[in-house]
């Protein structure tokens, strides 16, 4: 029997869950998963909103979210590691209304939106003290990469930022 | 952009870049001459480097199997790979080793499938990527300091990005996997 990558990186997470107790040496940790998971919250929220209203093409909206509903599922899983201190007390927030108004408009901000969490990934993966955690972290945060590049596929811009 | 059917072994797209890695990052980086220390990450920054290096000529071979459009996005991931492999030296320098150098497109193209059309380039494009996401990922656990992580970390958005692109030129989707892991 095969094993996707979904099973992998779960599996890798719930190990670190598992194995793993709450430390105060850990506690600077979990802000930093807390603010993860606040992104992708956030990036969950902004999907459905934008599949409700009329502002993504369905089958990618419907994909791109499938994927956040996942990561947040693996942040989770990453946050029991590390010893979360209690539920998230706050509603994420979604797009604001005038990020719905238009196909490309949420486009926009859904890609602005993916940059912002794809950079807090790579600081949070530069300096988390969780080392088990790294790998499967990281294979959210190069999801979110792509999700960059279908984004911008969408708004016909150059599919790769030109910094080079 | 139209389909593309792949035709060719993956085990041959791996091999040549694979082999290059290994073969290339040995020797430079004894850490018993005194430096880097041991446990610098200086060795696998060296291999990662000497990987960079063949990634480059892999997308230059790659580039002259593509028509106009891809070829356009081949050539840039090409100077990113450039670039992956200047960042990274950098770091092996910072740490007083000496990183490898790149050889010749000659001395890289026979280890390379042979690319005979459109397909048969993005398939080991695609292998290649994967192979880089999966070297940068892992890396990740085993740099011990701060700014190699960040390094590796903004490099393996670049790569999975690159990934993106040519499953976009191979008439698939940029987005498929929640987790994108590559491939070793």
């Amino acid at each position: 029997m095969s094993v996707t990558r979904r099973e992998v990186v779960v599996g890798a997470l719930a190990a670190g869950a598992l194995g793993a107790g709450p430390t105060p040496a850990r506690a600077s940790g979990n802000d930093q998963l807390e603010l993860l998971l606040a992104f992708e919250h956030r990036l969950e929220a902004a999907y459905r909103a934008a599949l409700a209203g009329d502002a993504v093409d369905l089958a990618l909206g419907r994909s791109l979210l499938a994927q956040e509903r996942e990561h947040v599922r693996g942040v989770e899983l990453a946050l029991r590691s590390v010893g979360r201190r209690g539920p998230r007390s706050s509603a994420p927030r979604g797009a604001p209304r005038e990020a719905l108004s238009g196909r490309r408009d949420f486009a926009r901000f859904a890609l602005a939106l993916e940059t912002e969490t794809v950079a807090a990934y790579t600081q949070v993966l530069a300096t988390l003290d969780a080392p088990d955690l790294l790998q499967p972290l990281g294979s959210i945060m190069t999801a979110g990469a792509q999700h960059q590049v279908a984004l911008r596929r969408l708004l016909g811009e150059p599919l790769l930022a030109r910094k080079h | 952009m139209r389909p593309v059917q792949a035709r060719f072994t993956r085990r041959g797209a791996l091999g040549g870049a694979a082999a290059l890695a290994l073969a290339s990052c040995g020797g430079r980086d004894d850490p018993s001459s005194g430096r880097p220390q041991a446990g610098s990450g200086a060795g696998l920054l060296n291999s990662i480097v000497a990987l960079e290096h063949a990634s480059v000529a892999a997308w230059a071979a790659i580039a002259v199997a593509l028509p106009e459009g891809p070829r356009v996005q081949a050539e840039v991931i090409g100077r990113r790979e450039v670039h992956h492999a200047k960042r990274v030296a950098m770091l092996v320098r910072e740490l007083g080793g000496t990183p490898p150098e790149s050889r010749p497109q000659s001395e890289y193209q026979p280890m390379f499938p042979r690319l005979r059309d459109e397909a048969a380039a993005l398939h080991f494009a695609r292998d290649l990527e994967e192979r880089l996401v999966r070297a940068y990922l892992d890396a990740l656990r085993s740099l011990p300091d701060t700014e190699q992580r960040r390094v590796a970390a903004e490099i393996a958005v670049e790569e999975a990005q690159d990934l993106a692109v040519v499953a976009l030129l191979s008439g698939g989707s940029a987005s498929t996997q929640a987790f994108v892991t590559g491939v070793s």
